[in-house]
């Protein structure tokens, strides 16, 4: 059955995007967690409506419409925080009510989408396009680089902003790039898991990853694989149960974050949180 | 004597409520300032200032540059009063966190030169007992020690530290003192102290700077001793500071005064 699973090429490419996909909201989501942004992902999900929306009322490629969209409404969410001075979980809360309703007005104003909404709100992972998975991969890739060379950078800054910008790291730069490529992964990501559940790409691998982890870098590894072992177990259940892909990929995530609670409090090795 | 800190009419004000007024100081290379003053008169802003932390007005020159074009960012060592780590789940070891106060490269790799730097940091702080232990397993005490040797790491030329002793028991805080007073002495570390623990370090520190919102008093021990500002000004304050300072009928401050006040 797994051959026969395999050898669609829908499937392939499905699977394919999902894992970078999937690998690069999970590496991006350990520093948000950290830094205690993650709903954020939650935020900008919301902003995906807008984006998709107005893409869908233009004719246009979504993910095109929506990059730029939710890449202003998280430099919004920085700017409400910094310069207004408004807590980080309310700046996430107002941009994305503000999101959610725009996006809901377009729809209304356009006399609704029907299917090709639901499509986008749900996931369709089997949908993904050539191009689409070409742009998976360069996302991991700019990831990838991006923790290769800035590493230090990275972690001195997510662990202790005050004092990182006291040894001369540019911190705001280095916030503003990581919710920027953050907004493109949770752009690509709405066709792999649905607007609703982009999220928990985003928060579910890297806490279940510090759950059982003793090193940072044991942390970005172990979130990686758990972020992709969810999307090829969850697209298989799918396949073999008939059920939504989207949803079954989380619900992969969660069991997995079960497991490593349960080996964290036998172990005692992790860090619960 | 060259200057470490220049600054000039430094102006900061916080929902335009004014925290700091016009201050205006220089450190000197081999300097030792204990600065204290009353809570919320502006001790921790003057650091962040210094540092870029916090945006004011009026100038500063760290090194002889203006602070915007500094860049030699290991001559400075920074500990602030209440770091954002104490609370953080990070898995860093404390290993990893001296290793953070280095800020000449940006990948993952680490150098034997640098391993070295840790490794003697954390000798001098007495940390390298739990090198490899979680930073947020360590007890409060113990992450704020490894968190001097962060600050120490870099062999920095300044020490800028924020009410460090605080967290710490007796004996690390005796240990603590004792090396920033040798950092001093020895290898002519200029420091900038925010202390309550006016009779304890004492015996080092040559200069004091009172703020309360302004520059009250910047000089030496012996001048602090005998100002009839700081007197003045400093009101219920100035009782427990010189009781501090003049316990036991001699002037813990190691100045002239004789333990008496003018």
């Amino acid at each position: 059955m797994i051959s026969e699973f395999l050898s669609y090429g829908f499937v392939q490419r499905g699977l394919l995007a999902g894992s970078l996909v999937a690998a690069s909201c999970a590496l991006l989501g350990v520093f948000l967690v950290l830094k205690r942004l993650s709903l954020i992902g939650d935020g900008m999900s919301h902003v995906c409506l807008t984006g998709v929306a107005a893409a869908l009322l233009l004719s246009a490629n979504p993910v095109y419409v929506s990059v730029p969209v939710v890449a202003a409404a998280s430099l919004g969410i920085m700017k409400l925080t910094q310069k207004f001075r408004i807590y980080g979980d309310a700046a996430i809360g107002i941009v994305s009510a503000a999101g959610l309703s725009i996006g809901l007005l377009i729809t209304a104003l356009a006399g609704g989408f029907n299917t090709d909404l639901l499509g986008y709100l749900f996931g369709s992972i089997l949908t993904v396009s050539k191009d689409e998975a070409v742009l998976c991969g360069v996302l991991l890739a700019v990831v990838l680089g991006g923790l290769f060379f800035f590493y230090r950078d990275l972690t001195s800054a997510c662990f202790d902003e005050p004092f990182a910008r006291t040894r001369g790291i540019a911190v705001q730069t280095v916030n503003t790039v990581l919710i920027i490529v953050t907004s493109i992964a949770v752009v690509l990501a709405f066709k792999v898991v649905g607007i609703f559940l982009i999220s928990a790409l985003i928060i579910i691998p890297p806490v279940s990853a510090l759950l059982v982890s003793r090193t940072f870098k044991q942390v970005l590894w172990l979130a990686a694989c758990f972020g992709v072992s969810g999307v090829w177990v969850g697209v298989y259940f799918s396949f073999v149960f008939n059920i939504p892909s989207g949803a079954s990929i989380i619900l992969v995530n969660l069991l997995v974050l079960a497991g490593a609670y349960v080996w964290a409090r036998l172990g005692g090795i992790g860090h619960a949180r | 004597m060259s200057s470490v800190i220049e600054a000039e009419k430094l102006n900061f004000a916080y929902l335009r409520v004014p925290v700091l007024e016009e201050i205006s100081f220089t450190a000197d290379a081999g300097d030792y300032v204990g600065i204290i003053g009353p809570n919320g008169g502006g001790k921790t802003t003057l650091l962040k200032l210094l540092l870029g932390l916090e945006q004011g007005r009026g100038k500063i020159k760290l090194f002889g540059q203006p602070l915007a074009q500094f860049k030699d960012w290991n001559k400075i060592g920074y500990l602030a009063q209440k770091s954002p780590v104490s609370q953080s789940r990070f898995p860093v070891s404390a290993e990893e966190v001296v290793l953070m106060g280095l800020s000449d490269r940006h990948g993952s790799g680490v150098s034997l030169s640098e391993l070295k730097q840790v490794h003697e940091a954390m000798q001098k702080t007495r940390t390298r007992e739990y090198a490899g232990r979680i930073f947020h397993d360590l007890s409060i005490g113990q992450q704020q020690r490894v968190l001097l040797a962060r600050a120490l790491v870099s062999n920095p030329e300044l020490l800028i530290l924020d009410e460090p002793s605080t967290a710490l028991d007796p004996e690390s805080r005796e240990m603590f003192f004792n090396l920033l007073g040798e950092l001093n002495t020895r290898h002519g570390v200029t420091i900038l102290l925010i202390t309550h623990d006016t009779g304890e370090v004492g015996k080092y520190i040559s200069k004091f700077m009172y703020i309360d919102k302004t520059l009250v008093f910047y000089g030496t021990k012996e001048e602090f001793c005998h100002s009839q500002a700081v007197a003045d000004k400093l009101g219920s304050f100035a009782q427990h500071t010189i009781d501090h300072l003049h316990n036991h009928g001699h002037c813990p401050l190691g100045c002239s005064c004789g333990g008496t006040q003018k």
